[in-house]
């Protein structure tokens, strides 16, 4: 169980944090946070690794603090700079990473061989595209039996076939998952998930993804507000059912906050 | 969890590294062999003297050059290092034997290569041969070596990625290439104390590879007289010294910061 309190992280030299106030619980769930490029998604994702130190709150893994954790393989991200231990062919990582998680290596290769990638087994990640690198990271994520997953835009530079490819494997998989994304149009294909909006380093919900068209966002704080959103430019509610704008309707979160301020 | 084989089999299959710290390495030796070696005596004594001092500076530089590239690997990898530690089985201590296995077994290696380059070309310059008297010393000598600049790289790289950045760790990853250069020569061109020839790692490390090619006991000026430097105390202060150094490399790795690694780009 993942849970989040009061996340605060202001980097050094900013005036303003990156995220701030996020209470977050993740239990035998699957959630996908949707944000605009620069809202907090990835430093929330970071922080949960431990590879950012938060400003203040805490965040636990089962109950663990994770600045105190060591050797828990059950956590995994698609994050490429977690798999840069050494610099080697995707095939030797494979086994590395898989004896450092105490996995099957065939798991893995099985999986790159689905998703047509077996041509990059003998390529260093230097050598991959942009796509078959954010691939590779994501099949690292959700091979050798994680027990939660953290997804950073995993379908960027992805094309279509695979990105179908994806949805379906990670419908499939038993882990929690958390999954950033800016594209909104995506949530279609993760309807039994929770959502959250991240907004300005704040994260509003959980929300179900099943009533997506339910949402709308209203100018002001709404009597019936399911979350009020404070931000520079102005303060916003999300409502159900009646509102000012329909969620669904909007490019990004930050066009729909822009088009009611 | 021993990951020494896959560390030896990056090092190993690192092209540049065989470049700089091998052929380019080599080339020197060939400079020594060949044009630097005009006014050197046509007695054996002089010969060995010679081709020794050359082997052993050379050797020194390879292994800092190899301690150059274990301090950009960790520049590179400090994300990844946070997150294994973390989120895998690996632990600080288990990938610091692996490095320490790693670099020691590349340290052989690059001591071999550089042994056969010598005893070659400084064997073809002086019409004679000059093979090592003592190989097998000369074959621990570079364990420890590899050894050594693994722990010295990590402990000057550790320092700055997690209390200065990854800018400076750039600059840092240099300190043992230039020691090296430095302390190497100034022992073969100054006449250096003794408490200092035995108290620098890299002047043991000289020393301990002079004896073990040449056979002959390293000396040291006092006043009028000549004074051998003992290799158990050479031995001794090398190993000294690397042992420390894993250790503080140890309490550093437990505690790595993630960079980014565009943190790197200096300009």
């Amino acid at each position: 169980m993942l849970e989040v309190r009061g996340l605060e992280v202001t980097f050094p030299g900013a005036t303003t944090p990156a995220v701030r106030g996020i209470d977050l619980r993740l239990d035998r769930a699957k959630m996908v946070v949707v944000g605009a490029n620069g809202s907090g998604k990835t430093t929330l994702i970071r922080s949960i690794l431990g590879l950012i130190r938060p400003t203040a709150g805490a965040i636990s893994l089962d109950g663990r603090d994770v600045r105190t954790i060591q050797g828990d393989p059950g956590l995994s991200t698609n994050l490429a700079e977690v798999y840069r231990l050494m610099s080697l062919p995707v095939r030797d990582l494979v086994r590395l990473y898989a004896l450092l998680k105490g996995g099957d290596p065939a798991e893995m290769e099985g999986r790159l061989r689905e998703f047509e990638l077996d041509p990059v087994l003998g390529k260093r990640l230097h050598e991959l595209s942009t796509g078959q690198q954010k691939l590779v990271g994501d099949l690292f994520a959700v091979c050798f039996q994680p027990r939660l997953v953290l997804l950073d835009e995993p379908f960027d530079n992805v094309d279509f076939a695979r990105r179908r490819r994806l949805v379906r494997l990670l419908q499939e998989l038993s882990a929690d998952v958390l999954l950033n994304t800016h594209e909104l149009e995506l949530l279609g294909s993760f309807s039994g998930w929770r959502l959250g909006l991240m907004f300005e380093g704040r994260l509003l919900g959980p929300f179900s993804v099943a009533e997506l068209d339910r949402l709308y966002l209203t100018r002001g704080v709404a009597p019936e507000a399911l979350a009020v959103l404070e931000t520079s430019l102005g303060t916003f509610s999300v409502t159900r059912d009646a509102g000012d704008r329909p969620v669904k309707s909007a490019t990004s979160l930050n066009a729909l906050v822009e088009s009611l301020a | 969890m021993n990951l020494t084989r896959w560390y030896a089999k990056a090092m190993l299959t690192n092209g540049s590294l065989w470049f700089w710290a091998v052929a380019f390495m080599a080339m020197w030796l060939g400079i020594g062999a060949f044009l630097e070696s005009q006014g050197v005596g046509s007695a054996r004594s002089a010969a060995v003297a010679y081709t020794t001092s050359w082997y052993a500076v050379v050797v020194l530089i390879a292994l800092s050059l190899l301690a150059a590239v274990i301090a950009g690997s960790y520049a590179y990898g400090s994300s990844a290092l946070a997150y294994a530690f973390r989120y895998s089985r690996l632990t600080p201590a288990g990938y610091l034997g692996s490095l320490v296995g790693g670099s020691a077994l590349l340290g052989l290696v690059l001591n071999v290569v550089l042994l056969g380059a010598t005893a070659g070309m400084f064997g073809l310059r002086f019409a004679t041969t000059l093979v090592p008297v003592d190989p097998v010393a000369l074959l621990g000598v570079s364990l420890v070596g590899g050894a050594f600049f693994m722990a010295l790289s990590s402990t000057l790289t550790l320092l700055a990625i997690n209390h200065l950045g990854l800018r400076s760790a750039d600059f840092v990853g240099y300190v043992p290439l230039v020691l090296s250069f430095v302390l190497g020569n100034a022992q073969v061109y100054v006449a250096l104390p003794r408490w200092f020839l035995y108290g620098s790692p890299f002047n043991d490390l000289t020393s301990l590879l002079y004896q073990g090619y040449s056979g002959n006991t390293p000396t040291v000026q006092l006043g009028t007289a000549t004074v051998p430097l003992g290799w158990v105390p050479l031995l001794l202060g090398i190993l000294v010294w690397t042992g420390s150094l894993v250790g503080c490399t140890l309490v550093l790795l437990r505690r790595i910061r993630s960079r980014h690694l565009e943190e790197r780009r200096q300009i």
